[in-house]
């Protein structure tokens, strides 16, 4: 139930003292680059780039990758096998009518589309993969700051971050507490203490603003949210990366034009 | 003797809908001094805590701050909380930001501290605490003794005078809690007052100047830690024991030794009664040597060779940049609290040591060692690394080398 956080995985990885601008460059770019593809062909390439610098760049655990692969996977693998199905047009390879309102054929047109997303989805899973597994929300907040979102909302913003994980913790103790005294062995049982659970963490959550409000005025708190950290500067190694993979990805959107896989 | 910084005056709280947790207290408190309130739970020590920087303000009664009544607008309000700095028992609960930097600046940022300002505050705390190079670091990633020394520096990057701690080892391992005294004392010695709540008494008893007992809203009674605790009977009415040391002098006196009138308050003065019951015969001749090395000053290089030539040498340190110098230079540390004590017992032992520590603290190690020396009638040279050239000549260390060396 409570596995390790991505904030914790990307407050780890390799890539961390990276200036965030580029690194939210490359992936922001990299979806982009997957919407403006008229080719399966560069999505996967970006997914493959991408891939390779989460697993060697940011040295995230493979394992932890894939696990955070598999559902979008799962989920754009039936959509695009529904796609196949519906979609029409070209030589058609099979086809089953069985009512009068239904017809489910596979065409080269429809395999075409289908892979086509399918690769679209791939790179920008990969690329927002790339995003949360390499930038924190620590430094998210700078870059908030820098492109004007109002005060109000990154002081919130900020506060919960900070809350979600004393929340998450005592959430935490109290389902480890109600295993051991089998609160989850029956399904009548499961409901019952979740429903427990859920009360017992708004009253700590609760007692938590109280707390907060006191911890924020016993320091002078004067609607003044704490400065935020520095970005980290923009080297030069980093940056001509960026712009290779950028350069790199941008030839192949514009090389693949129209390339289909059948 | 110091001035007055916190007064209470026949000071009375009562919980809305509640009972009465405060029930006239008064008390005053010096600056420098180190200020233990020692009760049981539900005496009132966190609620009366509060009322020392207008969290909770008395229904009746008075709180002063260097001798002027304490106002509850905002401004001055604010006003006291930048010079009464509190720390909260959960750290969870104190530390607000994201970030650790964010977090040490909040109380510069409000304020209004401008930013080189608010850099070299948050610096300030850092070191204070040896938290540099956390800053980027988000609090639920830290050690409960790492958030609570983010906590502390989030209140000493406002630099108060006073500084309060809610039973400040709660939830640390005994090592953690060793080091956040050490760190109090290290506070203290910069001039910071520091009064602290709780119901440890082996911890109180050695460390505080005086002691105030809290009992269901009242003080018990207010004393330094001997009498404070020497009484059995106020001792058993607060759900207390009294300090092992304590006791076992207490206990050596009804056996008929002939004790001295001031009571051991640590495992040094204990020893020396003992030497002195059985008039010096375990002490030894030669005793050895304390070095002192002010990590600020000395290179690298030198330290860690220093003392790989001395082999048998105990090295000890006192200070947070002291500590993270040694980790550094890989030396083990054999004292990290209550070092010039346990080096003194050392040196009478005939063996020496070394005292890591930095500027201020270096001339507190002569001071001490030359005041039990006087009091004791012992002899002890302390010496400073940089002088202390050649390997040290005397003490057991050696005897028992030179023992090693011809077993026949």
């Amino acid at each position: 139930m409570f596995e390790e956080f991505l904030e914790d995985i990307a407050q780890k990885n390799g890539l961390r003292q990276i200036n965030t601008y580029l690194k939210l460059a490359g992936g922001t770019g990299a979806i982009l680059l997957c919407l403006l593809s008229s080719s399966y062909i560069a999505p996967l390439f970006i997914a493959v780039l991408l891939t390779f610098g989460i697993l060697f760049l940011a040295r995230v655990d493979a394992k932890t990758y894939a696990g955070l692969f598999i559902y979008p996977f799962w989920f754009a693998l039936m959509s695009v096998a529904g796609l196949i199905l519906i979609y029409g047009g070209g030589t058609v390879f099979w086809s089953w009518h069985p009512t009068v309102w239904l017809s489910l054929s596979i065409t080269r047109e429809s395999i075409n589309q289908g892979f086509f997303v399918f690769s679209r989805i791939i790179g920008g899973m990969s690329a927002v993969c790339f995003i949360a597994l390499t930038t924190p929300m620590t430094d998210i907040f700078v870059v908030m700051r820098r492109c004007r979102v109002p005060g109000f909302v990154i002081d919130l913003a900020m506060i919960i971050y900070r809350t979600i994980f004393i929340l998450m913790d005592q959430v935490r103790q109290i389902y480890y507490a109600q295993v051991m005294r089998l609160g989850y062995s029956t399904w009548r049982e499961s409901i019952h203490s979740f429903a427990a659970m859920c009360g017992a963490a708004f009253i700590a959550s609760w007692d938590a603003g109280d707390d907060l409000i006191r911890a924020m005025d016993a320091r002078c708190y004067d609607g003044k949210f704490a400065l935020l950290g520095e970005n980290r500067p923009v080297e030069m190694r980093p940056f001509l990366a960026l712009c290779a993979f950028l350069l790199a990805a941008s030839a192949v959107v514009f090389a693949s034009q129209g390339m289909t896989l059948l | 003797m110091s001035r007055i910084v916190l007064e209470a005056r026949d000071i009375r709280y009562r919980y809305p809908r509640g009972r009465e947790a405060i029930r006239g207290i008064s008390f005053h408190i010096r600056r420098g001094e180190k200020i233990a309130l020692v009760g049981p739970n539900g005496a009132g020590k966190s609620t009366l805590l509060q009322m020392f920087n207008g969290m909770i303000r008395p229904d009746s009664g008075m709180m002063l701050f260097d001798n002027e009544p304490i106002r509850y607008n905002t401004s001055s309000l604010r006003q006291i909380r930048k010079r009464v700095g509190f720390v909260l028992q959960n750290p969870d609960r104190q530390i607000i930001a994201p970030t650790v930097y964010q977090d040490v600046a909040f109380g510069p940022v409000n304020l209004g501290y401008d930013e080189p300002a608010i850099r070299e505050a948050v610096a300030v705390g850092l070191r204070h605490v040896g938290l540099e190079g956390f800053e980027r670091r988000p609090p639920h990633q830290l050690s409960g003794g790492e958030k609570k020394r983010v906590a502390i520096a989030g209140v000493l990057s406002m630099d108060p005078d006073v500084l309060v701690f809610d039973e400040p080892t709660s939830g640390l391992d005994p090592s953690g809690s060793e080091d956040l005294m050490e760190l109090l004392d290290e506070l203290n010695h910069d001039g910071k007052t520091i009064v602290i709540s709780t119901h440890d008494v082996e911890l109180a008893y050695p460390w505080a100047d005086w002691v105030i007992l809290l009992l269901e809203g009242r003080i018990l009674q207010e004393d330094v830690p001997d009498v404070a605790f020497g009484n059995p009977e106020y001792v058993r009415m607060a759900h207390l024991s009294v300090p092992t040391l304590l006791d076992l002098s207490v206990e050596l006196g009804k056996r008929g030794f002939a004790l001295p009138g001031r009571k051991p308050r640590s495992v040094l003065d204990m020893i020396d009664i003992i030497e002195n019951l059985l008039h010096g015969s375990c002490r030894n001749p030669a005793p050895g040597t304390i070095s002192v090395c002010n990590v600020d000053e000395e290179a690298t290089s030198s330290l860690s060779a220093w003392v790989k030539t001395r082999p048998g040498l105990a090295v000890g340190a006192m200070g947070t940049r002291a500590k993270q110098r040694a980790s550094q230079e890989q030396l083990t540390l054999e004292f990290t609290y209550g070092v010039i004590d346990k080096c003194i017992l050392r040196a009478l032992r005939g063996q020496d040591s070394l005292i890591l520590t930095t500027g201020s603290m270096v001339g507190r190690v002569a001071v001490r060692v030359e005041a039990y020396c006087r009091e004791s009638g012992n002899i002890i040279s302390v010496v400073s690394m940089s002088t202390a050239e050649q390997p040290p000549v005397t003490g057991l260390m050696d005897e028992e080398v030179r023992q090693n060396d011809h077993p026949h």
